[in-house]
C-alpha cells in the first residue's frame, strides 16, 4: 500500500515536471517567434487628391486628432515579419531610411537614417492595436508619416 | 438753631411746607417770641402782595405732550437716519440677484476661455519609450496620445516623397 502510494506521488511528480518542461518551452518558444509589424507610408496634406488612397478611418482619427492635416493618404504599406532579435531596412527615400528592431520582450526599435547616418533612435514597448509614428514635414503644407502598428 | 435757621422755617410755615409737631412747636414760638411774630406777620402780608399781583402764567400744551413732541421728533430723526443708511430696494435687489448671477457668469467666461486657449489633444509625455538622438541640430518632438495608442516622433526632417523615390520602399 505504501509502495503504491509512493509510486503514484513518482508519477504524479514526473508528470508535473514534464508539464512544466512543455509549457516553459512553449512559452519560451512563443517569445522567440517572429513579430509582424505593418508599416505604412502616409502624406499628410490638406489637398484632396483623388489619384491616391485614403489610409483607414482609424489610422485617419488618430493622426487627424493630433496635427493639422485633413487628408492622410496611404503610399505605401507593407507588413514586415522581423525575427527576434532581427533588424529589418525600409528604405523611404534615395537618402532616407528606417531600420526596425524586434527587441525583447515586444519592444521594438526603429532608428531613422538619413545619407548613411542615423539621426534618431527610438525604442518602445509596441502593443497590439497601438502604433509608433515617425513623423516630419514634407515640402510645403504636408507631412509624411511612417506609421508602425503591430498585429493583432 | 441758629437765627437764620429760625427765619427760614417761619418761612417754610408760611409757605405751607411744615406740618405736624413742627408746626405747632415752632407756632408757640412765634406767639412768645416778638421778633418772630414779627417775622411772620411781615411775611404773611408779603406773601397776600405777591399772591396778587403774580400773573397766572398756563402753557399752551401739557408737559406730558411737549416731551411726547420731542421723543417723536427724535424717533422720526432715527428712523430717517437709517433709512439713508440702508441701500434703496432696487439697489438691495442688484445685490442680492444680480451679483451672484455676474460671478456665476464671469466664472464661467473664465472656464470656457480656458478651455477654448488650452486645447485638449489628449497628448502625454512618454515615460517607458526611450529616445537616442544621433544629432544635436535635429528638433525633435515626442509625445503619446492620453489612451497610449499612439506614440509620436516628430522630426525637423524633411522628406520629399515623389513618386519615383517611392519605389525604393523595399527592402
Amino acid at each position: 500500500m505504501i509502495t503504491l502510494s509512493l509510486n503514484n506521488l513518482i508519477s504524479r511528480f514526473i508528470f508535473l515536471v514534464a508539464l512544466l518542461l512543455f509549457v516553459s518551452g512553449g512559452f519560451g518558444a512563443a517569445q522567440a517567434d517572429p513579430i509582424t509589424l505593418h508599416a505604412r507610408l502616409v502624406l499628410g496634406t490638406c489637398k484632396d487628391d483623388k489619384s491616391k488612397t485614403e489610409v483607414s478611418d482609424k489610422i485617419r482619427k488618430r493622426l487627424a486628432k493630433v496635427f493639422k492635416w485633413m487628408k492622410y493618404y496611404e503610399l505605401r504599406s507593407r507588413r514586415l515579419g522581423i525575427d527576434d532579435g532581427a533588424t529589418k531596412t525600409v528604405k523611404l527615400s534615395k537618402t532616407a531610411k528606417i531600420e526596425v528592431s524586434n527587441r525583447k520582450n515586444g519592444r521594438i526599435g526603429v532608428s531613422l537614417f538619413s545619407g548613411g547616418k542615423m539621426l534618431v533612435q527610438k525604442s518602445q514597448l509596441l502593443k497590439p492595436g497601438s502604433c509608433m509614428v515617425l513623423a516630419g514635414e514634407s515640402g510645403t503644407d504636408s507631412a509624411w508619416f511612417i506609421v508602425l502598428s503591430k498585429d493583432k | 438753631m441758629n437765627e437764620n435757621e429760625t427765619e427760614l422755617k417761619v418761612q417754610a410755615l408760611v409757605d405751607g411746607e411744615l406740618t405736624g409737631r413742627e408746626a405747632e412747636d415752632l407756632r408757640a414760638r412765634i406767639e412768645t417770641d416778638d421778633g418772630l411774630r414779627e417775622l411772620h406777620a411781615r411775611l404773611i402780608a408779603v406773601r397776600g402782595l405777591m399772591a396778587g399781583a403774580e400773573l397766572p402764567r398756563t402753557l399752551p400744551e401739557s408737559g406730558d405732550f411737549h416731551w411726547s413732541k420731542i421723543a417723536q421728533s427724535i424717533e422720526r430723526e432715527d428712523r430717517e437716519a437709517k433709512r439713508l443708511a440702508r441701500p434703496a430696494p432696487s439697489a438691495n435687489w442688484l445685490l442680492r440677484w444680480v451679483l451672484p448671477f455676474a460671478g456665476i457668469a464671469c466664472l464661467m467666461l473664465l472656464l470656457t476661455l480656458q478651455q477654448t486657449t488650452k486645447l485638449n489633444l489628449s497628448i502625454s509625455l512618454a515615460s517607458d519609450h526611450e529616445l537616442e538622438l544621433s544629432i544635436d541640430d535635429l528638433d525633435v518632438m515626442t509625445f503619446n496620445t492620453e489612451d497610449d495608442a499612439m506614440s509620436v516622433v516628430w522630426l525637423d526632417y524633411s522628406i520629399d516623397l515623389q513618386q519615383d523615390e517611392l519605389d525604393l520602399w523595399l527592402d
